[in-house]
């Protein structure tokens, strides 16, 4: 109750300031007069007992002041009064503010852009009812101790069977469909998902219904569910979509609803644009349906656990009813040794509020890493303003000693510079955030690629937000309290004579411990920027084994074309004819697969030579291609020769061989002229394959794999597949994405109901390295920005030590020093600040560049060139950065400089 | 006495001087603090305006503006009622702080 009434009377206390401070004023007065006649009829002098008064109340303003703390709340009102103080400040120094404020947009904008890719990719739940009770369900191969999160239909349908604790497991799988009729291909992320999908993860629809279990059966009509933003996109959020058919792959399905909004799919970074139930996937595949394929592993599967099961419960349930599971989906045409591995499999829950996702695996590191590197930018840019907010202390030691002399205690002078600091660093935050979400969507759009297009949420969140505040309070309070502090420790008597720095020789030590430790930073971040740029160059500039440069491909699919199988080989082939006639195509080529798309085909080989490779050793990778496509893509011949038209479906089967597979399989002999033959299903062996010709070595999945041994088929001989798709390379002699209308209008001359997917090799290549140039590119943009900014802050310092010791250079240059030993004064207290800085920085860097090592290709992350360039650099930089200081010092003007003492 | 005042001492001493003496001025208070202290209580009379500021938010004593002695005008500071509740409570609370604190000292030197 008597807090209460505190509280109150110091509100009030607020309001009534002013009348108050009169009253308090006048109260104070008249005791001091009471008193000083008191001591005037003791028989002083009216101007002694005035003072003697004075004395006894030990100082009246300071009262006064102590009085005001008791009076209101006080640290409102002064907040209040600090804020206003710093803003007038701010505005006498327009300069200076203004780039404070952008040095730290641009700071806490990265990092706060690097965080909420964090945020969206890491950290935030699934937008489902109760994310906390979800569970992913994986597979534990106890043998090797790896996890897997894939699982078959049949294993799905078993686990359905259970009615457990795990009723509520739900099961969804990934595809792509293309949703045009013929020409161009446009693709749809699709997933197919169980009856009980939407239900289980509490998802409302925003029109029409969603996929019920009723839908999932056997034999199902062909519907499909859309998501909220593909519904908007597509039918502009109209109803009447549902009832209206989508075409998906040239199959029509029925559109029932769409998805409530805010709802992109279990898989974060990885939004659907139409759902369809899993017993639909029955319409795209022929007779091997994946409903019944037992080592077809396409579902993953989640479910919702009571907020009470413990661990121990879940794991029990778990341990029952694997043995059912694994018995019931036991894959029937394997050998007896991999049915025994399926039976050991064990099936476990791990946490899954977050959803699943690739893109979390694939940056998490690359994002840790970043967030490191703009941490230390951010500090860099710190150290900066903390020394001009140095130098700018320096020039209000005055005021201060004065303030201070007039009642001011330190606290409250060092808080009100400090929200001056916060202001400042407030104001930077504000933009930083504008700034982040611009740069975030950038980043977002940068690590998308033809292939794998990245959706995610970076709607800010409260996490996002928190930070952001934090670190800017964070910041404020870091390059403002030294500053603060120091400025507050001034001795007054000095101050106020006008000695603009008592402490000079401190301040300017305290200074370069800064630069130093800006130095060591950006040695840092350089070392960084360093060793990402050198892997990625190392990785672009590898060998391939191809020239990926003028290379159009395109994926052709005749599924719709109402082409007979039998006479799909003769179209392709009349295809590559009329596409190698077209003006600017040098050279056209088909294949299965092309490089670097991440797709392979592999199986176990038997060579005729002796001691030949066994077990995982002997596996090889394949590819069909026409005779033209090492020509076209040019992969030199080194022996032997190219297929031609006599490879046929009824010649022997031949194949072309690379380096690898001739080294691996037939050591110390010529392949030419030897065979080997493949593993077929259910254990048999192949025909003789007659090696006709050795291909220089290529990458096949991935610029990172060691070369994988390769044989390359007659595209006429072997049809993987059922022939319905290929790929087709052309080589141009103009910029190959100019070819593509006339390509379009080439294969719809031959039928309109071709669908065509185009991209270049170029940017096949690029694609698959994604990470390694987002890492490149944004590491050295940031080890530029810490050079530039550690050469600014090294440029200021020395300019301010030069004004500082203006006189004493002014003296020395009268008194017949030569103006070259002055300047090398100057750059002695360089090199000694620079030489701290890479010491620290060295050090700093072969502490935690290990942590790099797996990110990097072909290069050690304690490579000596990269710290040594780094080093040099910042050297050069430094030099530079003390040229004009150094050279403004040896020409002081002797006079001048006097004259101002 | 030394210099400094115990925490809350002055609160209780002001607190007994307005009780004995009446409705009184700032300076009047201090006046009698120290001609009761017989001078060994040497205090910085400016402390006394944040205490009696203290209580009065605690609502312990009442002030209006009034005219002096000679006519000068001041604030004069009265006990409420509540002031003169807590007043009773502190009063005891002291006496037995002292006795507590005799008690102890007797003891330990005996």
């Amino acid at each position: 109750m008597t807090q209460l009434r505190i509280l109150f009377a110091r509100v009030l206390g607020l309001f009534r300031r002013r009348r108050e401070e009169h009253e308090l004023a006048q109260e104070m007065r008249a005791h001091l007069e009471m008193l000083t006649e008191e001591i005037v009829r003791k028989g002083l002098s009216r101007s002694e007992a005035r003072y003697a008064a004075l004395r006894s109340f030990d100082g009246v303003e300071q009262n006064k002041e102590s009085y005001r703390d008791q009076r209101g709340l006080l640290w409102l009102e002064s907040f209040l009064l600090d804020v206003r103080y710093g803003l007038r400040g701010l505005a006498r120094n327009p300069g200076f503010a203004a780039m404070a404020i952008l040095t730290l947009a641009l700071g806490i904008g990265a990092n706060t852009a690097i965080f909420s890719l964090i945020d969206a990719v890491m950290l935030r739940s699934l937008p489902v009812q109760k994310p906390e009770e979800l569970v992913e369900i994986q597979r534990l191969n106890p043998r090797t101790g790896n996890a897997a999160n894939s699982f078959t239909n049949p294993m799905w349908e078993a686990f359905r069977a259970q009615q457990d604790i795990f009723s509520n497991v739900f099961a969804w799988g990934d595809d792509r469909f293309d949703l045009s009729n013929g020409g161009q291909v446009r693709n749809a992320n699709s997933m197919y998902v169980s009856g009980n999908y939407f239900e289980a993860l509490g998802v409302r629809s925003s029109f029409g219904r969603l996929i019920s279990p009723a839908d999932d059966q056997r034999g199902c009509p062909a519907v499909a569910v859309l998501s909220y933003g593909f519904w908007q996109e597509n039918y502009g959020g109209a109803p009447s979509a549902a009832g209206s058919s989508i075409s998906l792959d040239r199959h029509r399905f029925q559109i029932i609803g769409a998805t409530a909004p805010g709802f992109l799919g279990t898989e974060v970074g990885h939004n659907f644009d139409v759902a369809l139930p899993i017993c639909a996937s029955a319409y795209f595949d022929g007779k091997e349906s994946r409903l019944d394929h037992h080592s077809w592993w396409w579902l993953q599967l989640m479910s919702r656990i009571k907020p009470q099961t413990s661990s121990g419960t879940l794991k029990a349930g778990m341990e029952t009813l694997t043995p059912g599971v694994l018995a019931a989906s036991l894959p029937q045409n394997w050998p007896a040794t991999a049915q025994q591995n399926f039976l050991k499999l064990r099936l476990v829950t791990v946490p899954a509020a977050h959803g699943l996702s690739i893109l979390r695996r694939q940056f998490k590191q690359p994002l840790n890493v970043l967030m490191a590197v703009v941490g230390l930018v951010l500090l860099i840019a710190c150290a900066n303003i903390a020394s001009l907010m140095l130098a700018r202390a320096a020039g209000r030691n005055k005021e201060i000693a004065l303030r201070r002399a007039l009642g001011a205690s330190r606290t409250r002078l060092v808080r009100q510079l400090l929200t001056e600091c916060l202001l400042v660093s407030s104001a930077g935050a504000l933009l930083g955030l504008v700034f982040a979400y611009w740069a975030a969507g950038l980043l977002v759009r940068y690590i998308s690629t033809a292939r794998d297009h990245v959706f995610l949420n970076l709607a800010p969140d409260s996490r996002v937000l928190g930070f952001t505040a934090a670190i800017a309070i964070l910041t404020g309070v870091m390059f403002g309290i030294l500053p603060a502090l120091r400025s507050t420790r001034a001795s007054l008597t000095l101050a106020m004579k006008g000695k603009g720095d008592p402490e000079g020789r401190g301040r300017s030590q305290f200074s370069g411990w800064i630069v130093s430790g800006q130095v060591a930073c950006s040695m840092v971040l350089l070392v960084c920027a360093g060793l990402f740029l050198r892997s990625f160059a190392k990785l672009i500039t590898l060998d391939m084994g191809f020239d990926r440069n003028n290379v159009l491909l395109m994926h052709l699919n005749l599924e719709t074309a109402n082409v007979p199988p039998e006479q799909r080989p003769a179209v392709f082939e009349d295809l590559e004819v009329r596409l190698r006639a077209l003006p600017g195509v040098v050279s056209a080529s088909r294949s299965w697969n092309t490089p670097l798309t991440g797709y392979e085909w592999n199986q176990y080989i038997h060579p005729d030579a002796p001691n030949p490779p066994t077990g995982e050793a002997s596996l090889a990778y394949f590819n069909t291609v026409s005779p033209t496509y090492f020509e076209t893509l040019h992969m030199p011949l080194l022996a032997g020769r190219a297929f031609n038209k006599q490879d046929a479906k009824s010649t022997p089967p031949v194949a072309i061989v690379n380096q690898t597979l001739a080294r691996q399989f037939f050591a110390g002999l010529d392949p030419i002229g030897r065979t080997f033959r493949k593993d077929e299903a259910g254990g048999k062996l192949g025909p003789p394959i007659e090696v006709v010709g050795l291909v220089k070595d290529s990458k096949y999945e991935s610029l990172r794999e060691d070369t994988y041994p390769t044989a390359f088929f007659p595209i006429a001989q072997i049809t993987p597949g059922d022939g319905s798709e290929e790929s087709f390379e052309l080589r141009t002699g103009v910029r190959p994405s100019s070819l593509a209308s006339q390509v379009s209008g080439a294969v719809a001359s031959v039928n309109r109901g071709i669908s065509v997917d185009f991209h270049t090799l170029a940017e096949q290549v690029a694609d698959s390295l994604v990470q390694e140039r987002l890492l490149a590119l944004l590491s050295g943009f940031f080890g530029g920005l810490a050079l530039l900014l550690a050469m600014i802050g090294l440029y200021g310092t020395l300019s301010y030590l030069v004004t500082q010791r203006q006189t004493e250079f002014g003296v020395r240059l009268a008194l017949g020093a030569a103006p070259g030993s002055i300047l090398r004064m100057v750059m002695r207290d360089m090199g000694v600040v620079l030489a701290g800085g890479l010491v620290a920085g060295v050090c700093i860097s072969l502490a935690t560049v290990q942590l790099l090592q797996n990110l990097l290709f072909n290069l050690h992350a304690r490579d000596a060139l990269t710290l040594l360039a780094s080093a040099g650099t910042l050297a050069a930089a430094a030099f530079i950065a003390a040229c004009l200081p150094a050279y403004r010092a040896a020409h002081v003007d002797p006079m001048v400089a006097l004259r101002e003492e | 006495m030394g210099q400094e005042l115990l925490q809350g001492t002055l609160d209780l001493m002001v607190l007994k001087v307005l009780e004995s003496m009446g409705p009184m001025h700032g300076y009047g208070i201090a006046r009698r603090l120290e001609q009761i202290s017989e001078n060994l209580l040497h205090m910085n009379q400016g402390t006394l305006y944040p205490a009696l500021l203290r209580l009065q938010q605690r609502g312990w004593i009442s002030s209006k503006w009034g005219a002096s002695d000679n006519n000068r005008k001041a604030k004069f500071y009265s006990l409420t009622k509540s002031g003169r509740k807590q007043l009773m409570t502190e009063e005891e609370n002291w006496g037995r702080t002292a006795a507590l604190m005799q008690r102890l000292l007797a003891e330990t030197s005996g």
